[in-house]
């Protein structure tokens, strides 16, 4: 048999590829579904999920925070900002002392400056960052990308649980305060 | 006054000068074109000044630094976790790969080091990125042939590999996942099974290049022969990776100076070609994207279990010395300089970014070839503008 032209063999790729695009079933029901065939999600239409690790936005569960201003120094372009001050709280038992608390007055974090390199979320001793997978939070106004500590609050909504880890590991798995 | 009046000896000298002005050749050299900064063959914005005559390339000259961000300089203002945020972004579409011989280059002068499993899952990382990274250039070579298809088909099969990575790390460019003493977190449950599918399909990817580009008679035309480089020229430019590969140098940082990583624990297999030109370039690459989806699943079989993270204090100080550790990249030889004077973060880092030694051959191979084989030859030579400029 004589050599097959590389160019005859590549048309052959390619169009075993359309075919396999257009009738995602195969020879059992010849109906063309392109849309199930095709790989490209068609974004604004449908949506794809991204995984539960994805660093996609940062939420904050207030109540945690303690303005300790860890994750503000540790932030590599400092685009977090945090303003707090002391308040008495109650006593944790009767007749013992009133408590000095850190009351949060400010939290915010400009995603615009952010490089989402998670290490804010990494270094919070008292859990009150997190990851959530959301991407879709775009603004056409740069200064809108300055979230506040309710906006924050409003994406730890949407937190998921941390995933089991695969077999082998030793790591256990954190929970997420609700 | 003539020296002859005769009319006919006149009309042939006439003739004769004609014919002298006619058959003078035109005056064709000292034409600049540069190509760049903003052109789709330079992956960013890399400028290369040439010099023509006619068709032909007189003298090329690359000249970078559009897109520098100075890294080096930002890196002594950062505290060490801090730095492997900004390096992520030197090499972006393998970025893992960028942190792993600065982490290790650090580990080496805090004298621990990551537990096994943690070398396992960096070594199937970094191999992953590989893969991301060779995959979208087996794609991208054919697109400055003028094949469109197979980038198509390099983006859809790169995104298996980029979602796994995603999967692992939480993301798909940036991992930031690689920590001193060990790694960020452990995988999640599934990641194997899922990384194994992906592998198979990035080796039926792989076979697809093979016919769609690799057997193609125009694809071949077009890179034979062309952008020889020979051996001692490609040692001379310090060439490294698969471009040096290509030359017939048989020269692996992974098997020859592994720093601690899993690779000397399997078997795999270093390719070279000794031809030199950029279809050995192109074959080289491909032969190792299959290598590492080999190395991924063999890495995966023997996955050790235990810990993750060696015992590192809080608040990481790195203690007074010198060190460098330098890894085979996608690219090639990527290497950390550090100086620690045994503060925060690093006093001086020293980045040796492949690219940017791949680039220097380019005044040397691009005198005398046409036009049309620059972009070829800068195909072939593949470098990312981030890892030139840094």
């Amino acid at each position: 048999m004589a050599k097959m032209p590389g160019f005859v063999k590549g048309l052959q790729i390619t169009a075993r590829t359309g075919l396999q695009t257009m009738f995602p079933d195969g020879l059992r029901k010849p109906i063309p579904a392109p849309t199930r065939g095709a790989v490209t999600v068609q974004y604004p239409h449908e949506k794809e999920a991204p995984p539960d690790r994805a660093r996609g936005v940062i939420a904050l569960k207030e109540d945690n925070c303690t303005a300790c201003m860890l994750c503000s120094r540790s932030c590599p372009d400092w685009c977090i900002y945090i303003e707090g001050h002391k308040v008495k709280a109650p006593p944790r038992r009767a007749g013992g002392k009133p408590r000095n608390v850190n009351k949060l007055d400010r939290f915010d974090i400009d995603f615009a400056l952010c490089m989402y390199c998670g290490i804010c979320v990494e270094v919070c001793p008292f859990d009150a960052l997190f990851w959530s997978p959301e991407y879709e939070y775009s603004e056409p106004r740069i200064a809108d990308l300055l979230h506040d500590k309710t906006r924050l609050g409003e994406w730890f909504e949407t937190v998921p649980d941390f995933e089991p880890y695969e077999a082998g590991s030793e790591q256990k798995v954190k929970k997420v305060p609700r | 006054m003539t020296a002859t009046s005769d009319p006919r000896q006149l009309s042939y000298i006439a003739h004769q000068a004609a014919d002298a002005r006619v058959n003078v050749e035109l005056h064709t050299g000292d034409m600049t074109l540069n190509i760049g900064p903003q052109h789709p063959a330079t992956h960013g914005t890399l400028r290369i000044a040439t010099e023509l005559d006619g068709e032909v390339v007189v003298r090329a000259e690359p000249i970078p630094g559009y897109m520098h961000r100075g890294y080096e300089k930002l890196s002594e203002v950062r505290t060490y976790p801090q730095v492997t945020t900004l390096i992520n972004r030197i090499d972006w579409v393998g970025s893992f790969a960028n942190e792993v011989p600065f982490i290790l280059a650090a580990e080496r002068l805090m004298e621990i080091e990551a537990p096994p499993r943690a070398q396992w899952i960096r070594t199937i990382l970094f191999e992953l990125s590989r893969i991301a990274n060779i995959s979208l250039f087996l794609g991208d070579m054919g697109v400055q042939l003028g094949a469109i298809t197979p980038v198509f088909y390099a983006f859809r099969d790169r995104e298996r590999v980029l979602n796994q990575i995603e999967a692992a790390t939480g993301g798909r460019f940036h991992p930031n996942f690689d920590r001193i003493g060990g790694l960020k977190d452990d995988l999640p449950k599934g990641w194997i099974a899922e990384t194994r599918d992906a592998m198979a399909k990035m080796r039926d990817f792989c076979d697809e290049m093979e016919g769609l580009l690799m057997g193609n008679e125009v694809f071949e035309a077009r890179c034979r022969g062309v952008g020889v480089i020979p051996e001692d020229v490609a040692l001379g430019y310090g060439l490294s990776g698969a471009n040096l590969r290509a030359s017939g140098v048989d020269w692996d940082l992974r098997r020859d100076n592994n720093p601690g990583l899993a690779w000397d624990q399997i078997e795999w297999k270093v390719w070279t070609h000794p031809d030199g030109d950029s279809f050995a370039r192109y074959w080289v690459r491909l032969q190792e994207t299959r290598e590492a989806t080999l190395i991924v699943d063999r890495l995966l079989d023997s996955l050790p279990s235990g810990p993750i993270m060696a015992k590192v204090p809080r608040i990481i100080k790195v203690p007074e010395g010198e060190a460098y550790i330098s890894t085979e990249n996608p690219l090639g030889e990527m290497g950390y300089y550090i100086v620690s004077k045994g503060d925060l973060g690093p006093f001086r880092v020293k980045i040796r970014t492949p690219s940017f030694n791949n680039i220097s051959i380019v005044p040397w191979i691009m005198k005398g070839v046409y036009v049309p084989d620059v972009i070829t030859i800068l195909g072939s030579l593949y470098f990312i503008l981030g890892d030139i400029d840094r």
